[in-house]
This record gives structure tokens, sequence and C-alpha cells, in this order.
């Protein structure tokens, strides 16, 4: 049976650690590759050896696929390439391509040198893993190989997310990896044709959730900063580069043009740096369908945001800065959190997730004292807010974007099936799809119905409207013919035309079938009986009664003769080619029902 | 006009904390279980409506650290499938079921919330003998070790029906006709009415039917569609009752002498209510003598009842929440009603308030008035 088989890997229910294998037509495919963040030992990578115990990775999987550059979607991915082995292409978006190494190798000096693990990918390997990426456009259809293509969607969720197609002949699987389905300031909304595929993957992490507005999420963003700036106090916001940042440095500007605040807003230089590069990045990924939403200015055109000078930290009043890195794990944005912490005027606020072992994670983990180098320890005095701009689709965003492309089934992973009922009743009901919810390790096998194309020969076709009868949409039509396969094509012929192909003999078949009528009366009348039975029912058929007695309908042959010993029973025999099956079997039962009483 | 943005800006010095949400359907119904989850239901007459049980989010239910918290979403805790609309949903307390009515009105739905799993099941129906099509019974619950259900569409409909038994155990018995528009239980024994006249009553159910009663809706009222609520904190003066009419007037009356109002006001809404079904007045449970109305528009308005005697004056509310007039992110443009609204049991000045447009807010406003 052909069938779709989906298995998402891992060990545990948790999220974060996104991984899942599709097998499709014979294909398998991998998607995401996603570190589990809150486990410091290898329960923090997929279970690769479900894949295969033995046998090389690249030989079983046709091709990788990373939605996005957040960490539980790529951070095993160094890992699975060089560490366990996988030489075939990864595809993923150009800005995922460009970002992806550096989060990567940023978490890798997090882990080695702040913690000291030992059994980590090296920087050479994020460099060769980095080599087998294949970079792929929006909307652009890639031939994996010349059954396998793939196509990326527009996520939204962060840039350079993207949501693929994968598709091979007529069967074809989309999976979402992180969306969104509400545009914000610097991102548009994701969006699918109605590409009906056989099967949709989605998340469930927040499919239970409702989400809160993105305006309400500004405003308390910018109360907070309001607050402590007029209070007198500093404000740090530690940001990775492009997107995020530069969203809410147009909020703040905003902000300030309309209360006509003069506190200063500054950005670092770090910072500036990266965010042109990834800028002139963002431009050619945005050249289709997304453009529009895109703010198209020089980021650093604004009126109260400068640039920031390491010096100025320690200018007495109010202030506002961007600094790098995110997680203040090193680098500019930790100097600044040393010098600010102090004072509990002032605010962090961090806008995103932190890895374990970084000061971002320990403060929002309420730590309040830490231990820096040189075993000097830091009171964290300066109010800590942890904020989430980052975007995901809530109930009602996945069913909008089931409704967009009118999948046949659904499946949902990272979550809990008990705690899923509800939605999986609210997708069934409403489209009227099987909805599945897999648990880790757990495979889902899903049948389908591929259709096969198969070329029909012109001869074929002409004898077939020769037949006068002109086609009914609604009736099926029994058409003889040959099935020929050859080198992966299918083709129709007629039965003449393939045994010449072949070079094989033709045999006719013939049957023959006896029926027995009680009928004393003479061979002839019977045959003239059957004559008129068989007329007045078969309208549509050509009904003759020959010179010799015999009637025939259409190409079969009805001949009346006596029993050989019992002279008040007739036999009917009933003769056909093999071509005429249908009918022939059709006339015996009938006959054998009797003819119906003679008028006298 | 201002716009969203506007009013967005305006809205740091006016709340502390606003939170936007968007159902997927409407909902008339805020009943809170504990004080960390709420039940919203839809109201839709021609499909399957939803009913969901949904938690705060963690951000307001943490009292200290807040700033670590960035939850700020509902999250479904349970959800479920009406085929009729929901008006009206109450919880039994110390149970896991509910009793919601709507229209056609000759039922109560009883429903389950599961244990294990995320579903809300209907396990059952109480019969109601009303048979007018367009009118549905309001709901209370007596709750006891064998909860009542207290219901009717009309006074002389009016019963108490043992949960479990499905016996009657009390009816009003009269043939008085007037419309009900709320029922609220006050103790094991006691329990308020207004008809949709105005006419309010307190009976005693261990006593054959003898309410204390108004005799008709406030002096100098024309008419139109009330509702009521028995509650209020502070001034010593037990227990006080508000009664919202569609015109905006909006009535206090004392307990002990429901014949005499303590004060009648206008408020400045406009009217007539669009819907006076939708009309609700309810007492802040944590604030002194403060109380909330809305269902004339999208604005759910709050006012502090005490400096208010004698009758027919002006008042300003002490705030008034627009939010769901501004934030319309559907574009539909015709404006937005408030269907419902309630307070927070524990954080005094926090509320919630849903609309037409399905938008569902949770706010907490700052008293602009109060000093320090």
């Amino acid at each position: 049976m052909p069938d779709i088989r989906v298995t998402p890997l891992g060990a545990g229910q948790d999220v974060g650690r996104s991984c899942i294998l599709v097998s499709i037509a014979g294909k398998n495919v991998m998607l995401d590759c996603g570190m589990h963040m809150g486990f410091n030992d290898d329960r923090r990578f997929p279970d690769f050896s479900y894949i295969t115990r033995n046998g090389r990775l690249t030989d079983f999987l046709d091709c990788v696929i990373i939605s996005h550059f957040h960490l539980d979607h790529c951070g095993a991915l160094p890992y699975f390439s060089e560490m366990v082995g996988y030489d075939g292409p990864i595809y993923m978006t150009h800005p995922t391509q460009a970002i992806c190494p550096i989060l990567l190798e940023d978490y890798r000096k997090i882990a080695v040198d702040k913690k000291g693990e030992a059994n980590f990918f090296t920087s050479q390997m994020i460099k060769d893993c980095m080599k087998k990426v294949v970079a792929v456009r929006l909307h652009q259809t890639v031939q994996v190989d010349d059954e396998l293509e793939i196509k990326a969607y527009y996520a939204g969720h962060v840039l350079g997310a993207a949501m693929f197609q994968i598709k091979v002949g007529s069967e074809s699987v989309v999976y979402t990896g992180d969306y969104n389905m509400t545009p914000d300031r610097h991102l548009g909304a994701a969006w699918i044709d109605k590409c009906r595929p056989n099967l949709l993957i989605t998340e469930s992490t927040y499919a239970t959730t409702i989400r809160d507005s993105k305006r309400c999420r500004e405003r308390d963003f910018l109360k907070k900063v309001h607050e402590t700036v007029e209070r007198g106090g500093k404000v740090l916001i530690p940001v990775f580069a492009l997107g995020r940042a530069q969203e809410l440095c147009i909020l703040l500007e905003t902000f300030w043009e309309r209360m006509n605040l003069k506190a200063p807003i500054y950005f670092s230089t770090g910072l500036t740096e990266k965010a042109n590069h990834y800028y002139k990045l963002f431009i050619t990924w945005t050249n289709q369908k997304i453009r529009k939403t895109f703010v198209q200015r020089n980021m650093f055109e604004f009126k109260h945001i400068k640039a920031f000078d390491r010096a100025f930290a320690d200018n007495p009043g109010p202030m506002v800065v961007f600094a790098t890195p995110g997680m203040l794990h090193a680098g500019q944005s930790l100097q600044i959190f040393r010098k600010w912490a102090g004072n509990e005027k002032n605010m962090v606020i961090m806008p995103g997730y932190c890895v374990q072992g970084t000061v971002g994670h320990k403060i929002l983990s309420g730590q309040r004292k830490l231990e820096m180098e040189g075993r000097q320890v830091l009171e964290v005095k300066m109010q800590v807010e942890y904020m989430s701009f980052s975007a995901h689709a809530d109930a009602k965003g996945i069913m909008q974007l089931v409704g967009q492309a009118e999948p046949e089934s659904v499946l949902l992973v990272h979550g809990e099936a008990k705690k899923m009922e509800f939605l999986k009743q609210k997708i069934e009901q409403e489209f009227r799809v099987n909805c599945y919810m897999p648990a880790n390790g757990e495979t889902v096998t899903l049948p389908t119905s591929p259709s096969i194309p198969v070329g029909i020969s012109l001869g074929l076709l002409k004898r077939e409207m020769a037949q006068g009868l002109l086609p009914d949409t609604r009736k099926p039509r029994l058409l003889h013919g040959t099935l020929i396969v050859k080198d992966s094509s299918f083709r129709l012929v007629s039965s003449e035309q393939a045994l010449k192909e072949l070079g094989l003999a033709e045999h006719q078949l013939r049957f023959t079938c006896r029926v027995q009528l009680h009928d004393s009366r003479k061979e002839q009348e019977t045959a003239t009986r059957v004559y008129s039975h068989l007329k007045s029912i078969l309208k549509d058929h050509c009904v003759q009664h020959l010179p010799d007695g015999s009637v025939t309908v259409e190409s079969i042959l009805v001949q009346a003769a006596a029993h050989s010993e019992d002279p008040g029973t007739k036999v009917l025999l009933v003769s056909w080619t093999y071509q005429d099956e249908e009918l022939g079997s059709y006339l015996t039962a009938l006959l054998k029902k009797g003819l119906p009483q003679a008028p006298s | 006009m201002e716009s969203a943005e506007d009013w967005l800006v305006e809205s740091l010095r006016l709340y502390q904390d606003f939170h936007a949400f968007d159902l997927s359907e409407a909902t008339r119904v805020l009943e809170w279980i504990g004080d960390k989850g709420v039940f919203v239901a839809g109201y839709e007459s021609q499909k399957k409506n939803e009913i969901l049980h949904l938690i705060l989010p963690l951000r307001l239910s943490v009292n200290e650290n807040q700033g670590l918290f960035p939850e700020r979403d509902f999250k479904v805790r349970h959800g479920g499938f009406s085929d009729r609309s929901v008006f009206d949903l109450k919880h039994v307390p110390d149970t896991r079921l509910l009793v919601t009515s709507g229209l056609p009105g000759c039922y109560l739905q009883v429903w389950q919330v599961a244990e294990d799993s995320d579903v809300i099941k209907a396990v059952g129906t109480i019969a109601v003998h009303e048979k007018e099509g367009h009118l549905w019974p309001r709901v209370a619950i007596f709750s006891s070790v064998a909860p009542g259900v207290l219901h009717g569409a009309r006074l002389s409909s009016l019963k108490i029906v043992d949960l479990e038994s499905q016996k009657t155990t009390y009816t009003s018995g009269v043939s008085d006709s007037d419309e009900l528009s709320s029922l609220q239980v006050l103790d094991a024994d006691t329990f308020a009415f207004c008809c949709a006249s105005g006419r309010l009553g307190l009976v005693d159910t261990r006593q054959k039917w003898a309410p204390s009663e108004s005799l008709s809706s406030c002096p100098g009222s024309g008419g139109g569609r009330w509702c009521a609520e028995v509650g209020g904190r502070g001034q010593g003066h037990g227990c006080s009752i508000a009664s919202l009419g569609s015109d905006g007037q909006l009535c206090l009356l004392d307990h002990r002498d429901l014949s005499h109002p303590v004060s009648s006001v206008q408020c400045p809404v406009s009217t007539p209510s669009p819907d006076p079904e939708l009309l609700r007045v309810t007492w802040a449970p944590g604030l002194d003598n403060c109380l909330a109305i809305s269902g004339f528009d999208g604005t759910v308005q709050v006012y502090n009842v005490t400096s208010w005697h004698g009758m027919g004056g002006q008042v300003e509310p002490l705030f008034t929440h627009r939010g769901h007039v501004f934030l319309d992110g559907n574009g539909i443009d015709t404006a937005p009603l408030v269907t419902t609204h309630t307070w927070h049991p524990q954080k005094p000045r926090t509320l919630l308030s849903a609309a037409s447009d399905a938008s569902l807010h949770v706010w907490d406003w700052v008293d602009l008035g109060a000093s320090g």
C-alpha cells in the first residue's frame, strides 16, 4: 500500500527539539534538526539511531530541510552532519544560511568556553556542515532528484523562516516549522496557496493558547521603558541583530517623537555592522510577496537613535541602549550590564530565550547574585524584565493555515494527545480531515491513493469514439486495452497494437453458454420468442433475427436447439467473444429467468 | 477621532496592565472558576458553538516577580461543542459540572469538564417548561452538598431543581408572568430576582413565596429593560442592590427597604441600549462602593457610588474602558458592543470584558483620582 510515514524523533514530550522524519513515496526527508535547550547531555539531541543503526545516514536520507535559525530547529545540525555523519544536501533559505552559523558558533562558545563541555561540535564542524547547505528562494521549486521536489513558503515568525512543501509525484507533505498568522512591523504573516497536500505537519506547542495582541506586548515594552526613563534610570536591551531589534527601535522612535522625549537612545556599534549586512540580505529575500510589509529605509536614519560609544555607559541620567550579544554572555551587552546592574532604578529587558550558562539565563531564573570572572560577585539590583516578542500561531492561527492549504490530513507534533483532544475535534469537524498527534518516536502511517498518469494511444481513443455513443461523465464506460509499463512510463494501447509491439500472435476467446428453457414448441418459434423478448428489453442494443433462425445481440449469437432427451425443453446456446463478456453475462442471466408467457 | 495608536499611548497612563485577545467567536459569558480560570461560550444560532475553559496568563496570576514571566497568553485548558447558542453559563462550585442556558429555551444543558483530558462533554439536560420560543431561562446555582439549579424565564416558572435527582425542590407557585432578567443566589436559603420591567425581589426559599420586593422599576423611568446585581462593599449598610435600565438610569437600593430607592442617577451613555439583554451591572468585589456597567456601546464604565444621593442626578464615571472601540483589529466598521464584563475576584481593579467582535480584554485601570 502506498503511504506516507511520519516520525517525530527524540525522547520525551518536551518542546524544544524539532526533528521530524518523513517517508513519502520511497523518499526519506528529515525536517529540522533541533537541540533541546533544557538538557546538557545527549538528551538534547534527537535520537538519530532511530533512522538507522548501522547504515549511513547519507544513504538513507534524500535531504534535510531546516525551517529557520532558532536553535531548537537547527542546533543539532553540525552534530548530526559531522559527528553522526551525513553528506547529503541540507536545504534552507538564504537568511537562515547566513544566520545559522553565527548562532551555532555563539552557542558552541557558550557550551565549551562557559560550561566546559567536552563532546561538542567544533567551529570547523560548523563550517563543514554549512558547506553542505543549498540555499533556496521562496516559491521556487527545487528538484532534489528527478522525483523529489521541495518548495519554500513565507512563514513570518523570524527573518528567513519558511514552511516547506515536499512533493513526490502526486503525493505531498507540507511542514510548517514555526510560523505566524498575524503580521508585525517587519515581518508579514505566513502564507500558503491551496496546495492541498496529503498531510500538513504543524507544531502544536501554542495550539492551545490564545495570543495576547502584538499591540499589548509593545505597550508593555513602552510602559516599562518609559517608567524607567522617567525615574532617571537606564534601560539595557540585549538583542541579537536584525529583526526584533529593528522593530523595537521603530517602536521607540515613534513613541519618543510623539511624547517629545529627550532621553537618548543608543544602538551599539557591533549591532550596526551586522545589521547592515543582514539588511541587504533581507531585501533580496523579500523580493517576492512580502516586500510591501518591509520597512524600506536605512535602519539608521532614526532621529532619536544614535550610535553608541562605550564611554556613554558612564554618563549620568536616563538612556536606552540596544547592545549585542542577546543573551548577555559576552561582549558589549555584558559590559554594560555589569556597570548598571547595581542600581535599582535601572532595567534590563530580555526579549528572548537565553541558553543555559549565560548571564541572561541566570537572571531570568531569578538569580540576584552572580559570580563573574575572578570570583567577583555581582549583585543585581536592577529590574529584570522578560518579554516575549517572538510570534507563534495560536489555535486561531492554526485553523487559518489549515483553511488556506486545505490538506487531506493534519498532524500535530510536540503536544500531549490528552491535552489536545478538543483541538483535534475542532480541526476534524471544521475541515473534515483526520488529525494525528504522535508522541516522539511514534510513527504515524497515512495511506494515500496516488494517481498514476497513463497515456492512452490515439488509435484506441479513436476506436472508442467511433462506437458512436457519446461519453457520459456520470457513467463509467468499459474500455478494453493493454497497459504497457516500460521505463517508468505507462501507456494504454489497443490489444492488437500491444500484440504487434510484443511480437505475439493473437488468439480469440469465445464463450458459449447453454441455457435451458421449458418450451415445447418448435425451435423456430422459441427463437422468435427469444427475439421478441430481447428486442423489447434491450432497447439500446442492436437485436436482429437472422434468416437461419438465430438471434444476434450486437455480436453475440443466440441459437435455439432442441434438447436431446426432453422434447419439452429447449436449449439456448449463447455465444460471445471475450470482448463482449459483460453483455454476454448479462444476456445469459436474463435468459435464465425464462421467457414471458406468449399471448395465445 | 483617536486612532488605535493614539489610544495605545494614552493607555500607558490609564492602565497598569492591559491584554487584548481575539477569540474565535464572541461570547456573552464570563464565568469564573476559582480565580485563575474563566469560561467563555459562543452564542451564534446557526452553527456549533464552542465552550472554552481559559486559564489566565501566568503573568496575571503570579504575585511576585511578575517581570520574569513573559507568558501573556490565555491557555485553552478545556473545550467542548454546543449545538445551540449559549447565553448563560454557571459553574457548579466544588464540582466539575457546568449548566448552560440558551435558545431554544426548553431545557438547560449540563456539562462535565473532564479531569484526564481537555474535553467538556454534555452529560445531561434539565427540562424547563418554557413554551415561548424567544425566552430563555435565567440560571443560578445553590451550591451545597446537593447542588440545586434555580432557573426560570418568568416568575411563574421559577423553580429549584436538585441537580442529581432532577427533583424539583422549590417552585414560586405564582401565576405572575413577569419576564425575568437576572437571578442571583445570595446564600443557602435566599436568592434575588430582577424582572425585565425593573421589579426586584429577595426570596427566602424556606417560606412560601413572599418576596420582599420593589413595586416597579425606579421612579421616573419610562420603562425599558432592567437588570440588577446585589453586592457591594463598604459603608456598613449591609447589602446594596444596583439596578440598571436600558435608558441609562442606575438605581441604588437597600435590601432592607426595596420600595424606596436610596438614589438614582442618569449615566452618560448612548441610549437606548442597542441590545438590552446585554446590560450588565456588577459590584467590585475588591473595592468599596464601586460598580461597573456595560451593554450600551463598546465601553465599560466604572463608578464610585459613595457620594450618590437623591434622584435623577448626573454622574461621571471614575473610569471608562474604551479598548474595544479603538482596538478593532477585524476591520469591520460596525462599532462593537460589549457583551459582558466581570471583575477579577482577587485583584481589586482588574476586569475582563468581552465584545461582539470576539475581542476579550483583561485590564487593570489606574485610579487617577487616588492620591499616592
